[in-house]
């Protein structure tokens, strides 16, 4: 796939599109693990995971900046490097802390699912329960907006609603759990 | 959670963020206003305000100051987007500090010696470097508040444009009101309030820009 197609592809999502979305989002999800795991070499294939899953939250919430018509390829990668150096600068921080805090949870490690990721889905856990749930039955299970907000007793568009405020919910968490 | 699954939340929200490019304007100009206005009630404008403009050297006040505004607006967008930090260019921003020195020079030149300290001095030097700043704060805030919503990566530039854009602005709505009509006087002291106001933009920006 061209990087003009990118251009088409969020383009379209930027319009509302979903499936566009959907489709701009898997086609450039292998490109950036690629980006992280080139310059987080030696943080480990789940922790890369999880900066790529932060790097997807950043090209979510940030995509109305990309202006129809420029290059999709630089706009993108300026968001993977400045989320990725921020990634990277809080691990480092965070790997200078005595081991014996982590010894237990480094000897429970049984080597996860390369594209398994803990970080997202513990701060998914520090939402409030419905948020959590939305989340969780949109992403995990498949479920639509509709199905979810007929289990959960709301209209499609409080759903939606819902489903976009954890998006920024979860980006300024992650901001306070990092710092 | 795994990556596909995350992939699928997202692609859920369809909700999209308003464009810098379409709220700054509005607020920018809503925040220029409200500090005319407020000049306007608390300070008053100068009594000879439609004869001033019939004299270069003091619409070269509103040409200078309105000039670094409206460059660093359009630098302000470019470094909203993540991408613009590479694609910003500060020389046209540089350009009028540049006229405004060559303007003093002049000036300077063309003073004759026994009024050059009472030019650069004026009468109301401590009424400019406390109004500039205070008539900065809202456009200088308007630009940093809609900045939030694009995506700079250079969080302290942008901060440093977003007060230039502030200063200059508010500089420019102080000139309705300041009679002091030099280059020696109001490139120096407006130019020193500026200064001060993109100082501290910086600092903010660099905090508050981050994302």
């Amino acid at each position: 796939m061209t990087t003009d197609d990118w251009g088409h592809l969020l383009a379209a999502a930027n319009s509302g599109d979903g499936q566009a979305y959907a489709h701009f989002l898997r086609t450039v999800a292998p490109v950036l693990r690629g980006v992280v795991r080139t310059k987080g070499a030696g943080l480990g294939e789940a922790s890369c995971e999880d900066v790529l899953q932060e790097v997807l939250l950043a090209v979510h919430l940030k995509r109305h900046t990309w202006q129809v018509g420029a290059p999709v390829r630089p706009w993108l990668y300026a968001i993977a490097r400045y989320k990725v150096v921020d990634a990277f600068r809080v691990r480092g921080r965070a790997l200078s802390l005595p081991i014996e805090d982590f010894a237990d949870d480094l000897a429970a490690d049984t080597g996860p699912d390369p594209t398994e990721a803990a970080d997202m889905a513990k701060m998914i856990g520090m939402l409030d329960g419905r948020s959590a749930k939305i989340v969780q039955m949109i992403g995990m299970e498949g479920a639509s907006a509709l199905e979810t907000g007929q289990a959960l007793q709301m209209t499609e568009g409080a759903v939606r609603v819902a489903l976009h405020r954890a998006f920024k919910t979860l980006a300024v968490l992650r901001e306070r759990h990092v710092r | 959670m795994k990556t596909d699954a995350w992939i699928r939340a997202l692609a859920a929200d369809t909700h999209i963020d308003r464009r810098v490019g379409d709220l700054l304007p509005v607020r920018l100009a809503a925040a220029i206003a409200i500090g005319v206005v407020a000049l306007g009630l608390i300070h008053g404008y100068r009594d000879d305000l439609l004869l001033s403009l019939g004299r270069p050297l003091s619409v070269m006040r509103f040409a200078l100051t309105a000039a670094l505004g409206l460059i660093g607006v359009r630098l302000v967008l470019l470094l909203a987007r993540p991408e613009g930090r590479g694609l910003a260019r500060l020389g046209p921003l540089a350009a009028v500090p540049t006229v405004a020195l060559g303007l003093v020079i002049w000036a300077y030149l063309e003073t004759p010696e026994e009024g050059r300290q009472m030019a650069l001095v004026g009468k109301t030097m401590v009424n400019c470097l406390v109004t500039i700043p205070l008539l900065s704060i809202l456009p200088v805030l308007a630009v940093l508040l809609t900045l939030r919503g694009g995506a700079t990566t250079n969080p302290a530039l942008a901060g440093f444009v977003s007060g230039a854009v502030g200063g200059g602005f508010g500089a420019m709505v102080y000139a309705l009101h300041c009679t002091e009509d030099s280059p020696l006087f109001y490139v120096t002291w407006y130019g020193l309030a500026i200064l001060g106001v993109a100082m501290v933009s910086t600092l903010v920006g660099a905090r508050l820009l981050r994302w």
